[in-house]
C-alpha cells in the first residue's frame, strides 16, 4: 500500500516534470492570440480587485495591455519588440509592494489557466516574470 | 543489544520510572482546543484596515510552505529555507497545525502554532505527543504510555528569495534553532539519553525552480536529538553530529504540491539504532487559510520495534 502511494508520487513527479517540448515557450503558450487574450483577461480582473485596482487608476489599460503583450511575446521568443520603458523607470513612484505584484500573478495565473494552458508552461512564462519584482517592487 | 537479565532489570528500572499517572489525551485535548480559541480569535479580529495591512496574505498561494514534523515552515520531514505563512515583506503571518502520525507501533500527535514576521523571521512552537500504544507494554513502560516533547523554534532569512531569484542560482538561504524539552526527562535517561533538554542548530537551502516547477530543498542540521527528540537527546559516546534533510517537490498546480523527503539521522542510544526517515506527501491547499497534507512514512527502527512505516495527515489552518 505504501509503496504503491510513493510509486504513484514518483510516477506523477517524472511523468509531468518530462513534457518540456521543443520550441518556444511562445509557442507552448498558444501564440499572438491566445497571449493578448490571457493579457486582456489579466488586466480585467486586476481593475476589479480592491487590492491593485486603485494602482491603476491613472492607467490607460489598452497602452499597458498592448505593452504587456509586447514584453510577453518578446520575451518567450515570439516575433516582436518591446517598445516601452525600462521595468523600473516604468514603475517608479508607484509605491508597488510584494502584495500588488503577486496579486496580478494571481490574475495572470487564473487567465492563463482560463486559456487551457498547463500549468507546466505557466510556471515557464512566470519564471521570466519573477525576476521583474526587484524592478517594480519598491524597498 | 540487552542480554535477557539485562533487559529485564532495564524494564524494572523503567517501571519505577513511569509511576506518575499520566492523561496525556486530555492534556493533548486541552492544547488543540487552546491553538483553536487562539487560532479563531486572531482570525476574528483582524477587522480593522491596520490588520488588514499587516495580515496581508501578500504571498503567493504554498509559498510559504507546510508545517514539518518539528512545527517549521518545511515539508513532512524537511525544514525549509521558506518563512512560514503568507505575511509579505511588509507583513505578518500565523498559522496553527495539527498533524497525526499512525505507525506500525506508534502514534505521533504534533500540534502548533508558527509565526512568519516580514518574510524574515519564522518563530514556532509545537507539541508532540508519541504514543507507545501496545509498545509500551513490551518496553515496559507500560501500555500507551506517551513520551512528551516541547520544540520551540527561531528561523531567520539570510539571503536570497526562492520565489523571485528565477534568473540566479543562489537559493534562498535561512539559519534556525531548535529548542527541544522531552516531558519523561528520568525516562529518556534511563534509556540512555544524557540530557532532556537540547538545542538543533540547522542552515536551509531552499530553490523553487518555476520553468521545471520543482522545488528543491536542502538542510545541514547539528543535533543529538533521538528520534527527533523524542527519546531524549544525546548518548553515552555521541554529542552533536551533522545530520542532513532533503526534500523535492513538484507543483502539479499553485494549489498541488507532491514530493519525497529524506532525512537522516544520529545513533546516540546503545539500546536501539536508529534509522534514516522518508515521507513521501501530497499537499492540497484550499486557499490561503487552509492546507491538508497526506503522507507516506518510513521512519526506520524505533525503540526495537522493527521499521516504523504508516501514514500522516496534517491540517494547517492560518492568516
Amino acid at each position: 500500500m505504501l509503496r504503491l502511494f510513493y510509486s504513484i508520487i514518483l510516477m506523477a513527479m517524472l511523468s509531468f516534470a518530462n513534457n518540456a517540448k521543443a520550441g518556444t515557450l511562445y509557442n507552448d503558450l498558444g501564440g499572438q492570440e491566445v497571449i493578448e487574450k490571457f493579457i486582456v483577461r489579466t488586466l480585467d480582473l486586476s481593475v476589479t480587485d480592491e487590492r491593485i485596482a486603485h494602482t491603476l487608476e491613472r492607467t490607460d489599460m489598452d497602452r499597458l495591455g498592448k505593452l504587456i503583450v509586447e514584453q510577453v511575446c518578446e520575451l518567450t521568443g515570439g516575433p516582436c519588440t518591446y517598445s516601452g520603458v525600462s521595468m523600473q523607470k516604468s514603475h517608479v513612484g508607484l509605491g508597488l509592494t510584494t502584495a500588488h505584484f503577486n496579486a496580478l500573478v494571481e490574475h495572470l495565473q487564473q487567465a492563463m489557466s482560463e486559456s487551457d494552458i498547463p500549468n507546466s508552461t505557466q510556471n515557464k512564462l512566470l519564471a521570466l516574470l519573477a525576476p521583474m519584482h526587484r524592478d517594480v517592487v519598491e524597498e | 543489544m540487552f542480554n535477557g537479565e539485562e533487559f529485564f532489570l532495564f524494564n524494572k528500572k523503567l517501571k519505577k520510572i513511569v509511576k506518575i499517572e499520566k492523561n496525556p489525551r486530555l492534556k493533548f485535548f486541552y492544547t488543540f482546543i487552546f491553538s483553536i480559541l487562539l487560532a479563531q480569535f486572531i482570525l476574528i479580529t483582524p477587522t480593522s484596515a491596520f490588520a488588514d495591512d499587516i495580515f496581508n496574505q501578500g504571498k503567493l498561494i504554498a509559498t510559504g510552505g507546510v508545517t514539518q514534523i518539528e512545527g517549521a515552515g518545511g515539508s513532512g520531514l524537511t525544514t525549509w529555507a521558506l518563512i512560514t505563512g503568507y505575511g509579505t515583506d511588509r507583513g505578518v503571518g500565523i498559522n496553527a497545525h495539527h498533524t497525526t502520525a499512525w505507525l506500525s507501533d506508534f502514534t505521533l500527535n504534533a500540534t502548533g502554532v508558527g509565526v512568519g514576521l516580514y518574510d524574515r523571521v519564522e518563530l514556532s512552537y509545537t507539541h508532540q505527543w508519541f504514543d507507545t500504544n501496545e509498545a509500551g507494554g513490551r518496553l515496559g513502560i507500560g501500555n500507551n504510555f506517551v513520551f512528551d516533547q516541547d520544540i520551540f523554534g527561531a528561523k531567520i532569512r539570510l539571503a536570497g528569495n526562492a520565489v523571485y531569484d528565477q534568473d540566479k542560482l543562489l537559493p534562498q538561504i535561512s539559519v534556525g534553532v531548535n529548542y527541544k524539552k522531552n516531558g519523561d526527562g528520568a525516562l529518556v535517561r534511563a534509556l540512555g539519553s544524557t540530557d532532556d533538554d537540547s538545542f538543533d542548530y540547522y542552515i536551509a537551502a531552499t530553490k523553487i525552480l518555476l520553468n521545471e516547477s520543482l522545488i528543491l530543498s536542502a538542510t545541514a542540521r547539528l543535533t543529538e536529538a533521538n528520534q527527533y527528540g523524542i527519546l531524549g537527546y544525546g548518548g553515552a559516546t555521541n554529542n552533536h553530529s551533522l545530520q542532513g534533510e532533503f526534500s523535492i517537490a513538484y507543483m502539479f498546480t499553485p494549489k498541488l504540491v507532491a514530493g519525497i523527503d529524506y532525512r537522516t539521522k544520529p545513533d546516540n542510544l546503545a539500546f536501539a539504532k536508529e534509522q534514516d526517515a522518508m515521507a513521501a506527501y501530497i499537499a492540497y491547499f484550499l486557499n490561503k487559510n487552509l492546507s491538508v497534507t497526506v503522507a507516506g512514512l518510513d521512519l526506520g527502527d524505533i525503540a526495537l520495534q522493527g521499521r516504523q512505516r504508516g501514514f500522516y495527515i496534517s491540517l494547517q489552518a492560518g492568516f
